[in-house]
């Protein structure tokens, strides 16, 4: 089966994409906060892993390990929908197709409640 | 070139309203995209710095700053040697104006032609650069992590097809995607099955078969591998063994018969301590034999030829705990091994063949006590 991340060129597209959503985030005000303590080195290896992941690349992290990573972050609904918009339009923006754009969607909002705080879940819904 | 390019380099005064050379500097130093700073060379003090110098070191507005002050990585020392040997010092540094870091290239140089005294810094914007450094790196990791488990995996299935194939054969197989059959014209064959298998009472609890069998059969690979010989396959209560292929071997039949007897013997020690009395029957055979894969889909590596078959005759014959060979192998085990003559029988498809019982001798006992 292909993945979202063959049909698109592989890392020479995803290199693009993570490029410019990593920018993307960081000119966020909802997002940018969370990775003030985190240098460009690891956010932007947080960045590729998490592209690779959800296009379908070489990486795969158990749910477990996204909710480790995700611990103690306090991040709440707004800042979690805020992201995965982001990566929505930037995909658009880089011609990744109406229905692959809704694919990655579904998968990051089933993973929401490994990202989402325990705390601010019950008023996330 | 463009006009402007020319007539700047040339210190040709513009004739734009407005603006002259002056201006145009000024202008230029506030609105390029590098850092521009001027201290210095005795305390590295600030002397003037430019508009996105203050967007990156927004410190350095109060004036009059230190330079490594301002900039985390600075290393004064190394600064003035390099200064001394009339070379520029090179660092890279990071900042965090607002909330997106920043890399920097910064050069500290004695740049200024007649101003003595005064260092020039510069800083470049080298964020776009950094940031792929690290992605590739977080991706090349990535790839190698999926190369290794690649790998792992790879090896995993190369060991249990060579648990159905030999190692010849599968290379063979690997590089040219098929595998032809080979002649092997000496080899031995040994085939076990186990009397009365079906009413054994283990029979009707398929859990404690299989464990049972498994355990026997795992006793049996180990045997068979002290003899250098190979299993070749097990099919319900059936074992398979064979000697001299892939690799050839001289005491194929030697080794064959070396396993019958151990088989033998383990069997007889389990079954004094064991709830299930397990009794085997052992053909062998001494002939020209032809490996290969069948099967494209499901692969299956086996054996074929009269010698084969003629092994599997031998089987029905004997009794429980017997091993029985015919004249083919006789030649090859009479000087070294105790045997029976159970006189001539009627073979089906072979016609009338001498049979042997291989016995149990004082050496082999002695054997292999030692190798178990």
């Amino acid at each position: 089966m292909t993945t979202i991340f063959e049909k698109y060129g592989g890392f020479s597209t995803i290199s693009r994409i993570v490029m410019d959503f990593y920018g993307r985030v960081l000119d966020s005000e909802i997002a940018a906060p969370y990775f003030d303590e985190i240098d460009m080195a690891r956010l932007m290896d947080h960045q590729t892993k998490f592209i690779a992941q959800v296009m379908g690349g070489p990486a795969a992290y158990s749910d477990e390990a996204l909710q480790r990573v995700h611990a103690g972050r306090g991040i709440d609904r707004t800042a979690f929908d805020e992201v995965a918009d982001l990566l929505s339009q930037t995909l658009s923006d880089h011609g990744v197709q109406r229905e692959d754009v809704a694919y990655v969607r579904a998968h990051i909002d089933e993973k929401a409640r490994f990202i989402i705080d325990d705390a601010n879940r019950g008023a996330a819904g | 070139m463009s006009d402007l390019d020319y007539q700047a380099s040339a210190n040709v005064p513009i004739e734009t309203p407005g603006m002259d050379m002056d201006r145009f500097r000024s202008m230029l130093f506030d609105t390029v995209g590098i850092g521009l700073a001027v201290i210095e060379s005795a305390q590295f003090r600030i002397l003037m710095h430019n508009a996105q110098f203050e967007a990156w070191f927004p410190d350095a507005a109060a004036g009059g700053e230190i330079i490594h002050a301002l900039i985390q990585g600075f290393d004064v020392d190394a600064a003035r040697l390099a200064i001394e040997r009339g070379q520029s010092y090179r660092f890279e540094a990071q900042v965090k104006p607002r909330r997106r870091p920043v890399s920097l290239a910064v050069e500290v140089s004695p740049a200024l032609g007649d101003c003595q005294g005064a260092l020039l810094v510069q800083c470049q914007n080298i964020s776009k650069i950094k940031e792929l450094e690290y992605m590739i790196e977080s991706y090349s990791k990535l790839i190698e992590r999926q190369n290794r488990d690649l790998k792992k995996e790879k090896e995993r299935v190369e060991k249990t097809l060579l648990n159905i194939m030999p190692q010849r054969v599968y290379d063979e197989w690997k590089e040219f995607g098929v595998s032809i059959p080979q002649r092997y014209d000496e080899a031995s064959v040994l085939m076990l099955d186990f009397v009365g298998f079906t009413e054994m009472s283990v029979s009707r609890d398929p859990t404690k078969l299989i464990s049972e069998l498994n355990d026997i059969f795992t006793a049996f690979d180990r045997i068979v591998d002290q003899f250098g010989c190979e299993r070749l396959k097990t099919m319900g209560d059936a074992y398979v063994a064979v000697s001299g292929l892939p690799e050839p071997n001289p005491d194929h039949a030697s080794n064959i018969a070396k396993v019958a007897l151990r088989m033998v013997r383990y069997l007889k020690r389990r079954n004094q301590t064991s709830q299930e009395t397990w009794n085997c029957r052992i053909g062998m055979n001494t002939g020209p034999v032809i490996g290969s894969i069948v099967g494209l889909q499901k692969y299956v590596y086996d054996i074929f030829g009269p010698g084969v078959n003629l092994a599997a005759r031998m089987e029905p014959l004997c009794g429980p705990m017997e091993i029985l060979f015919c004249e083919d192998m006789y030649p090859y085990l009479q000087h070294e091994f105790h045997m029976t003559d159970l006189g001539e029988h009627e073979i089906r498809g072979f016609g009338t063949k001498r049979v042997f019982r291989l016995e149990e001798s004082s050496t082999t006992a002695r054997e292999s006590h030692r190798l178990g």
